[in-house]
């Protein structure tokens, strides 16, 4: 007999949402120059644009706001969360910012520089702006296999070791800033990274004496994977698996956004002495004193309690399978899904759903805005127009997949949604032998998927 | 003897909804707190301090309108319905068109330096700020004060000693050209002056001035309702006017600002760049998704957003800052009552003694205004700041700067302390004063790169 998971929790404060008709959402997504970034978030029904940030907090974790001490320095707050974070990475250094990327740009602005490269599994897009923003350069080496969107490998998310030697020897281990290890693997469909994988890279750092970064802004989900597909693992809590993998790492930037079950902050950690006093001067300036790093003390509260709560084995349970709900369900009805489901998204494959829409003329976006104005759902292009780039003559070089992200914030949405937003792709499924996309009109220098605008082939 | 009625004392325009205890502590664990931080207040763990006065910024109690607010975030990470609450409230409240938040004002002036400076320019102001100044430099730009000289004089009762010396930026513009000045800076009150105004003449002739050579004002609106105060209670026209409509006229002479909401607005965090300028703006969009987040919500949390739309209006409320700037000024007068020599006039948001008369046998090497913070702590565990030479810092060649002020900031955070605080803190300060000739210098025993008074450590010499 089946059993329905159903939540470790219940629903104690809510948010009204409102429901909008066809042509208004067509209005909305018009003015918002066919860019969902740009939507009013009223006009969005189910909003799963990003699941960072929009998290929904716990009793517990109101109840720290409330105890929230806003003293500049010193606080109360900042002695908890300091507490917790060194108990979770056994780093000395701990360094609050107001979200990861700040902790990226302080971090990666001193490793960085012209000349210099930094090697990963894969980069985020802040990650890499933030990188290239110095100077330096970003490579992805993932390995050949995992390019392919449904070859079901248990950690999709590994780096490949062959490929980080050779890149290390390419540009030499003197070039090479630091190796970015980011769990779970976001750009590359939320897939987790083994622990054995980790511990090579830690190896290969080792022989060359290079640095080795952990962006783990979701390793609590990565952290699952861990326990349930590698050996030797069934047996350890979620935490210790986590401590084992910052056990491996010099530096820990996160995102609190995510697993830190918050709307605001952000964590750099650090082991070495010079780089923490270094990173520390660039926070003061830039983000706040080193007992607030630009965060309230109610948020830093919430932070503390909520990276305790992210490691509860029902949570993580109901969280990943919650997840792998809707990608499954997706895939039954025959849409092209990245198998296998990771931890905090499902990505559609848009360039095998919608195989009629060049590439230049973007698909992935495309079923972005049809998903929205069928459904009032809102989503994110994670293709040509986030990573793609131009040539000297000015075409486009597309990314590698054309996919689109619909990724699930943090104990927001019940399974109705869920359920609502599966009954919407059959509307898609009419659509999916359209002819033409988008174009793009407007475009910023940099990360120009916030703020692009487009036009209707 | 039945007292006569004399003045009718002012009372905050608020009462108490909720309470957040405090700890009181011995003299023996002050003297080994402070010893352990380094001798800098800044070091202290909140826990062992009694009453707070180290800064005004993000300190400030909430009112219950803001906490609703708060519940009533948007956290959606484009297009947040609090991010256009707040582009209304700045628009209706202070003027300025376009508005890029920012996790709080450093941010701000991150952002408009690197947009505005240019590699060998100029930033006339009045007075530095310590963080405004920093990214001046990083962006590769000099800043030049051009405050009038009178704001140097802690003894000078001039009522406006934020005004700007225009004979001093004719000079500048002899010198370098209005081409090397992107921008002259105003800081509505000025802080490392003591907390003092601008008036609305200076600012009108400075406008004019400016305009005629084609540069910028840009405004730091931090505290603009609490200059906007003072010149409603001492500039001749404006006494029928409301703190409202002279901020908005205040805004309305300056191109663009940068504002850390952590002080007038009422808030703990938050911050903004505004610009009237649509270039300006434009770029301003697109760096902050590298610093700080996406241009609608600027790495604030949607709640953080809602509060500061709140909390910009209840700051413009005239018996709001009549209590405010009255509580202020009650313990400068008790102070004063002690023989203790403050900054006049008393300043809006903290009360400045002069460290110099107060330790006179001191030299400014043995950081009289340093010394001075950690024996109110010992004292009484109230927590002050230094604002003299550690605060100043070095030049870029590595000199020291020598400031002529050497102050220590009594800072009065909003609604949080009653007047009997107030006492408990004058009557401390009067007891340091009394021992004023036993007390002993510091020396440097460790100091950063950049903004050595947060993290600095000392030793009694």
């Amino acid at each position: 007999m089946k059993r329905t998971l159903a939540e470790p929790f219940k629903i104690k404060m809510v948010e009204p949402l409102r429901v909008t008709t066809e042509s208004h959402r067509q209005q909305a997504l018009q003015t918002a120059g066919y860019n969902p970034f740009l939507l009013n978030s009223d006009d969005v029904f189910i909003d799963l644009l990003t699941d960072s940030g929009t998290g929904a907090m716990s009793e517990r974790q109101w109840a720290g706001m409330m105890q929230g001490d806003e003293s500049y320095a010193g606080a109360r707050s900042w002695k908890h969360l300091e507490t917790v974070v060194k108990q979770l990475t056994g780093m000395d250094y701990i360094l609050p910012t107001h979200q990861g990327r700040a902790a990226e740009r302080i971090l990666y602005g001193i490793l960085g520089g012209k000349g210099k490269v930094f090697l990963s599994n894969t980069h985020f897009d802040t990650t890499r702006a933030n990188i290239e923003f110095t100077g330096a350069s970003a490579f992805d080496l993932m390995p050949d296999q995992a390019l392919d969107l449904e070859l079901e490998l248990p950690f999709k998310g590994n780096i490949d070791l062959k490929k980080l030697e050779e890149a290390i020897t390419h540009h030499r281990p003197e070039n090479v800033a630091a190796v970015i290890m980011t769990v779970t693997n976001n750009s590359a469909g939320g897939q987790p990274v083994s622990m054995e994988n980790i511990r090579a890279v830690r190896t290969i750092c080792n022989n060359h004496n290079l640095m080795l970064v952990l962006d783990g802004c979701r390793i609590a989900e990565n952290s699952y994977f861990i326990k349930q597909r590698e050996a030797g693992y069934s047996d350890k809590t979620y935490e210790a698996i986590a401590r084992e993998m910052l056990g491996l790492c010099d530096a820990f930037v996160m995102s609190a956004k995510k697993d830190g079950m918050v709307n605001m902050g952000g964590l750099l950690c650090l082991r070495d002495d010079k780089l923490g006093r270094e990173c520390t001067n660039l926070l003061i300036i830039s983000e706040g004193f080193t007992t607030y790093g630009g965060l309230s003390g109610r948020d830093m509260e919430a932070m503390a309690i909520g990276l305790t709560e992210v490691f509860d084995p029902d949570y993580l349970h109901y969280r990943i399978r919650s997840t792998a709900y809707l990608g499954e369900h997706l895939r039954k009805k025959g849409i092209p899904v990245v198998w296998p489901i990771g931890g905090h998204a499902v990505y559609v494959d848009a360039k095998k759903l919608y195989n009629q829409i060049p590439v230049h003329q973007y698909p992935g976006q495309m079923l972005v805005c049809d998903l929205y104005t069928k459904g009032g759902i809102r989503c994110v292009e994670v293709g040509s127009v986030m990573f793609g780039k131009y040539d000297e003559n000015k075409k486009l070089i597309p990314a590698a997949h054309e996919l689109v992200r619909l990724a699930i914030p943090r104990r927001v949405y019940t399974q109705s949604h869920i359920d609502y937003t599966i009954e919407t792709f059959d509307d898609i499924l009419e659509l999916r032998h359209q002819p033409r996309g988008l174009r793009i009109v407007y475009e910023p220098p940099m990360l120009r998927h916030f703020t692009a605008r487009f036009e209707r082939l | 003897m039945i007292k006569k009625l004399q003045k009718r004392s002012w009372a905050e325009p608020y009462k108490m909804k909720m309470v957040e205890l405090l700890k009181q502590t011995t003299r023996g664990q002050r003297s080994r707190a402070i010893k352990a931080a380094g001798y800098n207040t800044f070091l202290l763990k909140s826990e062992d301090v009694y009453i707070d006065l180290l800064t005004d910024s993000g300190t400030n109690a909430m009112s219950d309108r803001q906490w609703s607010a708060l519940m009533l975030g948007d956290e959606a990470y484009a297009g947040s319905n609090s991010y256009y609450k707040l582009e209304k409230a700045v628009q209706k409240f202070y003027g300025y068109k376009y508005l890029v938040p920012t996790h709080q004002g450093r941010g701000a002036e991150n952002i408009l330096s690197r947009i505005l400076i240019r590699k060998g320019d100029v930033v006339p102001g009045n007075m530095y700020f310590t963080t405004t100044r920093l990214h001046q430099e990083l962006a590769g730009g000099t800043f030049e004060d051009i405050i009038i000289d009178e704001a140097h004089d802690p003894t000078n009762e001039f009522p406006f000693k934020g005004n700007v010396d225009l004979e001093k930026l004719t000079r500048l513009i002899k010198k370098h050209g209005a081409k090397k000045i992107p921008y002259v800076s105003i800081a509505t009150n000025v802080n490392m002056a003591g907390g003092q105004p601008i008036s609305m003449k200076n600012l009108k002739e400075l406008r004019k001035f400016t305009k005629q050579h084609g540069i910028r004002i840009i405004h730091d609106m931090t505290r603009v309702a609490e200059n906007a105060y003072f010149i409603q209670q001492r500039e001749k026209g404006y006494e029928k006017k409301s703190v409202k409509d002279i901020v908005k006229e205040i805004c309305s002479l300056t191109d663009g600002a940068t504002m850390s909401a952590k002080k007038d607005a009422l808030v703990n965090i938050g911050g903004f760049m505004a610009t009237n300028e649509w270039d300006v703006f434009e770029e301003a969009r697109n760096l902050v998704v590298i610093y700080e987040g996406l241009h609608t919500y600027g790495g604030l949390a949607g709640r953080d957003m809602e509060a500061i739309a709140v909390g910009i209006e209840e700051s413009l409320n005239d018996r709001h800052q009549q209590a405010r700037i009255g509580q202020v000024e009650y313990l400068g007068q008790q102070l004063e009552s002690y023989g203790i020599p403050i900054v006049k006039p008393i300043g809006g948001h903290g009360v400045f003694v002069d460290a110099k008369a107060f330790l006179p046998h001191l030299t400014q090497d043995e950081f009289p205004a340093q010394t001075l913070a950690a024996e109110l702590y010992i004292e009484s565990g109230v927590r002050t700041m230094e604002r003299g030479m550690v605060s100043a810092g070095r030049k870029p060649n590595g000199e020291n700067y020598y400031p002529k002020l050497e102050l220590v900031r009594f800072t009065i955070p909003r609604r949080v302390y009653t007047q009997a605080h107030m006492d408990v803190v004058a009557e401390s300060a009067a007891a340091v004063f009394a021992r004023r000739n036993k007390i002993r210098g510091l020396k440097v025993v460790y100091e950063p790169k950049y903004l050595r008074f947060f993290q600095a450590r000392f030793e009694r010499k």
